[in-house]
């Protein structure tokens, strides 16, 4: 549930530049085991790096994409792609070593799934920082027209 | 002694130097925009060198304190300010997400006159910085710089999909 709604206030808004520093998740820890397990992976830096570099690579990001669809092994994932199975397992392992993804130790097929919650955070923290003041600045082009009109109303003219 | 990461961004607005000034320095207006989609509220606002601009962004009934500490008030051509996060107590503190995040950032914005418009040109840069934040800094810097628009694209088709299937 709480996965479900961190995704939604994702996608609804454009989190502030530093909200992901708010001292907000702190509370939400103290009762949500999920959150913690989440905010915890991801307050290790060199986590966020590996989640950049893993999601630098096309191949991997088209790899993701293919799990959003659901888990899959790898001989799965290969078919779509021309690379090897042993070349699809080396990017598994990037992306599980970023925390993209998890795989199943005990099933033969050790299929891979996504860890969309761990990508929502470190993206987002990107995200926050290169929108916030660009979608600002969109904001503030709205107040100066608003400000040019209430100049012009307040001296007469049309 | 390494070159400093900087972020930078040029805009053009449509409007007067001095109506833009305004619309950064009067809080009135400030509010209205400053912060992307939240409500932003400026719970103090000293526009001079030493003064402080404590501001508080809410949405979703969270919130995000940040400290603004102004070192240089220039009207209506520059404004320089010392940017911290901080508790809600006004207290400077670093990011749980990314510990090694520059705790204070050199914010300067210049605004030249263009006549009718006006270019205006923000940057930030660490200062009092430790290794670790200067680098971190430079790290998220260069992945802006290498064309993050298109990965987050990617993502968020992703994540609109994957919560298409859970919702």
């Amino acid at each position: 549930m709480i996965v479900r709604s961190r995704l939604t206030d994702w996608r609804s808004y454009q989190r502030p530049l530093r909200k992901a520093r708010r001292k907000v998740d702190r509370t939400e820890l103290l009762c949500n085991h999920k959150v913690m397990e989440l905010v915890g992976s991801a307050a290790k830096s060199q986590n966020i790096d590996a989640v950049f570099a893993a999601l630098a690579d096309p191949t991997r990001r088209a790899i993701l994409s293919r799990l959003v669809a659901g888990e899959a092994a790898v001989a799965e994932i290969a078919a779509p792609f021309r690379i090897s199975q042993p070349a699809v397992s080396k990017h598994l392992k990037v992306l599980e070593r970023a925390g993209l993804i998890e795989r199943d130790i005990d099933k033969q097929r050790r299929p891979a799934r996504l860890k969309a919650e761990n990508m929502a955070v470190a993206v987002d923290w990107l995200n926050q920082f290169e929108g916030f003041w660009r979608k600002s600045f969109d904001q503030l082009d709205h107040v100066l027209l608003s400000m040019k009109k209430t100049k012009v109303k307040g001296k007469g003219h049309a | 002694m390494r070159e400093l990461p900087e972020y930078k961004l040029d805009r053009t607005f449509d409007a007067p130097r001095e109506m833009v000034w305004r619309a950064w320095t009067d809080p009135e207006l400030l509010h209205r925009w400053y912060g992307p989609n939240v409500e932003t509220v400026i719970h103090k606002f000293e526009l001079k060198p030493g003064g402080a601009w404590l501001n508080e962004m809410k949405w979703g009934g969270k919130s995000d304190f940040s400290k603004m500490v102004f070192q240089e008030v220039t009207k209506p051509k520059k404004l320089v300010w010392h940017h911290s996060s901080t508790d809600a107590d006004w207290n400077i503190v670093s990011s749980p997400m990314m510990p090694d995040w520059p705790r204070v950032l050199l914010t300067t914005v210049t605004f030249e006159d263009m006549g009718n418009k006006t270019d205006v040109r923000l940057t930030q840069v660490p200062i009092d910085a430790t290794d670790a934040e200067i680098s971190c800094f430079a790290k998220v810097m260069s992945r802006m710089d290498k064309g993050w628009g298109s990965g987050y694209a990617i993502l968020d088709e992703m994540l609109v999909e994957l919560q298409s299937k859970r919702g």
